[in-house]
């Protein structure tokens, strides 16, 4: 008998658990409206790619020297460099060049070893296409530059998270001139430059005492 | 019950049946006139809950998970509903080459006729509501029982192992939980010593919020909500539709506006169910504090035409704000609770919900035979 009251008690201490453990959950999902969506509408608005975004490539025809090391460290062997060699200049010279961006993982590899810096990755990211052969850039296609949101009238480009004002989550209706947390790389700069300016005099005097 | 406190309320019918025979009209022919009407309109009041109750879904769930949600069709995407009928309607209706036929198209009418049918008792004042039946309440429970059949006729001629699994699973779900739902609404029944769902509000609304059922029948409102849940098939109990097991159950095989049938008879049957649990046990349409307390305080006749206007659609109102707080919060039990596993559903149902279901309703007889001033005896 007591077993069995036991029993009913344990049962009872379950089911208050439980019915306590879901009110929790209920709260954290009813907390959870009050957090505003940070969402941005993409074709009607787009988020400023960072400087560092590893888009599709750009290629500076005149600037290659048909060396292959873009092919050589590509994961796999991408880039198509068709070039000739000319024996009165001893040097090759580049016809064509192309990339399948069907193909590329956008590893940036390329760039990275590229000895002329005739690679860089733009920001450009909308490379849709009905024929997956239009995907395949030549010399031409990889030379064109990207077109930038900042300067779309039709788009009201958004910030990305990072380059927000300390405490901001969420990029519309910000404040004019607000600056994201932290020190911009050109003030940096600037206030190094003006310290070796006022260093420079002061080393040219030691100089002159000596 | 002192039946002088209840004032009529406004008589919507006697007042039409009036003017047509004022007009030289035979009181029948007028008779036959009126009874269209209040049908259509709950017709309309039925199909436009639905449109709400998506847009609530929808916006409640985006902002639950931090998104926006519909935005672009109507304001604030209020009109997505429409949207999607509107492409449901122009789909290609398929049906699969060794389906039934029968079957396959009766399937979706069962499912949603009983649920438009049942919104006949749902009371929204003293006359506001289509027919005041005697077996009130006891219809609702009796037609809700025909929708699993709908589902199984689905799930069976459709010719697919998930839809027949979903409708078998459906039909034993709404099996297991027809009996503590029956169980629980016995217990509140009991009290009011009818089933008419306005005697039910009536005999809730005397001392206004402190009067209303849920704090005589806590037990059996949990009882009644959870079975509710499963009787909607709404998520935590939403196994005969899991789309990570069955696809999408017994829908399976649908296509255009049969789809759209088990969708409008899914989401009606959600709201019709946040009604009735607003009528058994939250007070159908009376206001926290009692009217005639109000009209008593101010110095103002009750039967003045004005204030039953007032009142009426108080009534109205606070019937549809007490049910749509229930649907949000069903919502919200949407994206927190996790679906249960079928041996647990009818653990809960069988071995959890009708002992307790049974318990509550002895316990309610014996306070009723104590004290028959607080539990209507």
């Amino acid at each position: 008998m007591l077993n069995f009251l036991k029993q009913v008690g344990d049962y009872a201490k379950e089911t208050a658990q439980a019915a306590k453990f879901i009110g929790q959950g209920l709260s954290v999902t009813f907390d959870h409206m009050k957090r505003r969506p940070v969402t941005v509408q993409y074709p009607y608005e787009k988020v400023i790619p960072s400087e560092r975004y590893r888009g599709r490539i750009h290629f500076e025809f005149d600037k290659c020297i048909a060396c292959e090391v873009c092919v050589r460290v590509c994961p796999i062997n991408l880039p198509v460099v068709d070039w000739e060699f000319n024996r009165e200049t001893k040097k090759k010279t580049l016809n064509h060049y192309s990339i399948d961006f069907g193909v590329c993982i956008f590893c940036g590899n390329c760039v990275e070893y590229c000895p002329t810096n005739c690679l860089s990755m733009t920001e450009e990211y909308e490379l849709a296409s009905y024929d997956r052969h239009n995907l395949n850039y030549d010399n031409v296609a990889l030379g064109r530059l990207p077109y930038k949101v900042t300067e779309d009238p039709m788009v009201p480009p958004m910030r990305e998270f990072a380059y927000l004002p300390k405490g901001a989550m969420d990029p519309h209706d910000l404040p004019k001139g607000t600056q994201r947390a932290g020190r911009l790389p050109k003030d940096i700069l600037a206030e190094l430059e003006a310290e070796a300016a006022k260093k420079a005099p002061a080393e040219a005097v030691e100089e002159a005492s000596k | 019950m002192t039946p002088g406190s209840i004032t009529p309320g406004i008589d919507l019918q006697g007042t039409f049946v009036r003017a047509l025979t004022d007009l030289g009209l035979p009181a029948g022919a007028a008779k036959t006139v009126w009874i269209p009407l209040p049908m259509l309109l709950m017709l309309i009041v039925a199909t436009v809950s639905i449109f709400i109750c998506v847009w609530l879904e929808r916006k409640i769930s985006a902002a639950a998970q931090q998104r926006i949600g519909p935005e672009y069709v109507g304001p604030l995407g209020a009109l997505q509903a429409v949207a999607d009928g509107i492409k449901l309607i122009f789909k290609a209706d398929i049906t699969p080459a060794k389906a039934d036929p029968w079957l396959f198209v009766i399937g979706p009418a069962i499912v949603v006729i009983p649920v438009f049918l049942s919104f006949l008792i749902v009371p929204f004042g003293q006359n506001l509501v289509i027919t005041d039946l005697g077996i009130g309440i006891f219809l609702w429970i009796a037609l809700s029982s025909i929708t699993p059949i709908g589902l199984l006729m689905a799930g069976y001629s459709s010719n697919n192992k998930y839809s027949l699994l979903g409708g078998l699973r459906a039909a034993a779900q709404s099996i297991s939980y027809e009996v503590p739902l029956a169980l629980a609404v016995l217990a509140v029944v009991m009290m009011s010593n009818g089933l008419s769902t306005v005697d039910i509000v009536n005999q809730q609304s005397q001392y206004g919020i402190l009067g209303w059922n849920i704090w005589r029948q806590p037990v059996g409102f949990v009882i009644f909500w959870i079975s509710a849940l499963a009787e909607c098939e709404r998520l935590p109990f939403d196994l005969p539709e899991a789309e990570e097991e069955l696809v999408a159950g017994y829908q399976t095989e649908y296509t255009g506006m049969k789809f759209g049938l088990f969708y409008v008879g899914s989401y009606d049957n959600l709201m019709l169910s946040a009604l009735i649990v607003s009528v058994l046990y939250l007070g159908g349409w009376s206001f926290p504090i009692p009217v005639e307390m109000i009209t008593g305080l101010l110095g103002i006749s009750e039967t003045a035409p004005w204030v039953q206007i007032i009142t009426a659609s108080l009534g109205i109102v606070m019937t549809m704000l007490k049910a749509y707080l229930l649907v949000f919060l069903t919502i919200l039990l949407r994206w927190t609770v996790p679906r249960v596993r079928i041996d647990q559903l009818l653990d809960l149902g069988w071995k959890f919900l009708l002992p307790i279901a049974l318990v509550n309703l002895l316990v309610t007889a014996g306070l009723k035979l104590v004290f028959p001033f607080a539990f209507g005896g």
